[in-house]
């Protein structure tokens, strides 16, 4: 399967030129013999919108922007990021992330963690999603995660006790902390670090897109990268430069490595709940 | 503290271009005063934007700082950008004549707010953006005027501690008299900074980096080592100079009030 990591830079706030962006870089995948582009968080949109969330906010089952990309998908498998405001939801504005086939949107995730602390403001303008599931997509059961739900370990738990093969996060991280001996900026090393460990302990595929271009001064990291289910690299970007990644992923590799590390076959989901439902119980305020 | 030179030179000429470009502007404009900060800032937008787009302001306060202006000039012959020169004395004594002050912070404040509107001004004549030079060092310690030198329109060295600025310095090439002079503010002449605030950049930067990177306590960074009295005077500097870090308060009684809650993207495109 030949995966395509288009890390750019969405502007801001407009999504009639993002669209445009989109539709080049799936015409170049398709000339490469690409299955699946997939684009960064918020890629339709930018990532700071604040205020501008109500105005660039899309159906994906009515909107201009979504007929063009489900035309497009007729070809070729997407992953897009967007605003997502649903008409028997007016009002609630979720970060969302569609995997499209073959002119339908196959799975949709809404951002669960939004990191509000710092330089984050997500749930000042976002409603949180609530659910973490893996879908049967055409290249194995996949999951989607957006950004920091990337960086929360029951994620990835529940996508790997949902059987995902593929784990594929979108993502607009900044880039922090440009001291040696960090390779571009410091802060990619622990979304590195993250992938590397979850692909080889969940025995999946895990695909990280990451946008890069400046937004109100922060520089968005890049750093986009594959790991293959025995945590190897597959593919990685360069640091805060717009890239073209190609991947091929050799998905016969997730047999071999669930069969080397019987992980998934030896996982207790039973042992877990309980042990939350012990938890979750006994909470105090 | 260490920085990687030369990612860091990437990421700030990057940041120029990108903001003159989303602003719809080609050229940029900076006040070069021959120190350090300015002609480290006049490389990157040499970098971000060439030569021909940069167009480098000295403005001296007639001949009382002599070696400054030649090491602006230095500057600006080195990266080929333009250079325009604009004695400030004539207007800065005009005033003071006629409202005469023995304060010579005010005098300097004045200056550094004549220089703010001269660059305003030029930058409205040349189409150019206005370049800020204030490093992290000063505006956490508030060592500017505000409206003055802290005036600009975007500001790429202000992530980094003056030491920072030293270090990026030495890798863009900036010639070492720049490099290794005492730093001043050109408040008045031989004024320097290091004798001003009582600290030198390396101290201060050291302690600046506990108390702000690594979210120490005062007690804790005196506990490392550094003498309480020179902490605990950095940390009074930090809290006393936050109105130089905002916009001014707005008094909110509207349900939507600027700042409070219209919050808009500075980078909106379109």
């Amino acid at each position: 399967m030949r995966a395509v990591l288009a890390q750019f830079a969405p502007g801001l706030g407009s999504v009639s030129a993002n669209l445009d962006r989109h539709l080049e870089t799936i015409d170049r995948a398709r000339r490469e013999k690409a299955d699946l582009v997939v684009f960064p968080e918020l890629s339709l949109t930018g990532y700071r919108l604040r205020d501008l969330v109500e105005e660039v906010a899309l159906d994906p089952a009515a909107s201009r922007p979504f007929r063009k990309l489900r035309s497009a998908s007729r070809e070729i498998d997407l992953v897009v990021g967007f605003v997502e405001e649903k008409p028997r939801e007016r009002g609630l504005f979720y970060n969302a992330a569609a995997y499209l086939h073959r002119g339908r949107v196959l799975h949709l995730h809404r951002k669960v963690f939004l990191p509000t602390a710092g330089m984050f403001e997500e749930r000042r303008f976002f409603s949180e999603g609530r659910n973490i599931r893996a879908f049967d997509g055409p290249h194995g059961r996949t999951g989607l995660l957006i950004c920091r739900d990337f960086l929360h370990l029951n994620a990835h738990y529940l996508l790997f006790a949902d059987g995902a093969e593929i784990s594929i996060a979108i993502s607009a991280a900044p880039g922090r902390g440009v001291s040696p001996p960090a390779r571009g900026f410091a802060s990619s090393r622990m979304w590195e670090l993250m992938g590397e460990t979850v692909s080889r302990l969940t025995t999946t595929f895990v695909l990280y897109v990451n946008r890069v271009g400046f937004e109100d001064g922060a520089a968005f990291a890049g750093g986009s990268f594959v790991f293959d289910p025995f945590g190897r690299p597959v593919a990685r970007a360069g640091p805060f430069e717009p890239e073209f990644l190609i991947a091929d992923l050799d998905l016969g590799l997730i047999r071999k490595a669930r069969k080397a590390w019987p992980f998934r076959r030896d996982d207790k989901p039973e042992v877990t709940l309980a042990a939350l439902e012990r938890i979750v119980r006994g909470y105090e305020d | 503290m260490k920085i990687d030179a030369p990612f860091v030179e990437r990421i700030l000429a990057g940041f120029i271009k990108d903001k003159l470009a989303k602003a719809g502007f080609r050229k940029g404009i900076l006040g070069l005063s021959g120190g350090l900060d300015s002609a480290v800032c006049a490389h990157l937008a040499v970098k971000a934007l060439g030569p021909g787009n940069v167009i480098a302001l000295l403005m001296p306060y007639g001949r009382s700082f002599g070696d400054e202006i030649e090491d602006a000039l230095d500057v600006a012959r080195r990266l080929r950008l333009r250079a325009e020169t604009i004695d400030i004395a004539p207007i800065i004594d005009a005033y003071f004549e006629r409202y005469p002050t023995g304060d010579r912070v005010r005098r300097g404040n004045k200056m550094a707010r004549e220089r703010m509107s001269i660059l305003y001004d030029v930058s409205a004549r040349e189409k150019a953006l206005i370049l800020g030079t204030s490093n992290k060092t000063e505006l956490l310690l508030g060592y500017g005027t505000i409206h003055g030198d802290m005036a600009c329109a975007i500001n790429p060295l202000g992530d980094l501690y003056k030491t920072q600025v030293r270090e990026l310095a030495a890798h863009l090439g900036v010639p070492e008299g720049i490099r290794t002079k005492p730093p001043t503010a050109g408040l008045w002449p031989g004024q320097t900074d290091e004798a001003e605030l009582g600290l030198t950049y390396e101290e201060a930067d050291e302690i600046l980096f506990r108390l702000v990177e690594e979210r120490a306590s005062a007690a804790e960074v005196a506990a490392a080592g550094y003498p309480k009295a020179r902490v605990e005077k950095i940390a009074a500097m930090i809290r006393a100079s936050e109105f130089k870090r905002h916009l001014p308060p707005i008094a909110k009684i509207s349900p939507r009030t600027v700042g409070h809650d219209f919050l808009y993207p500075y980078d909106r495109s379109e």
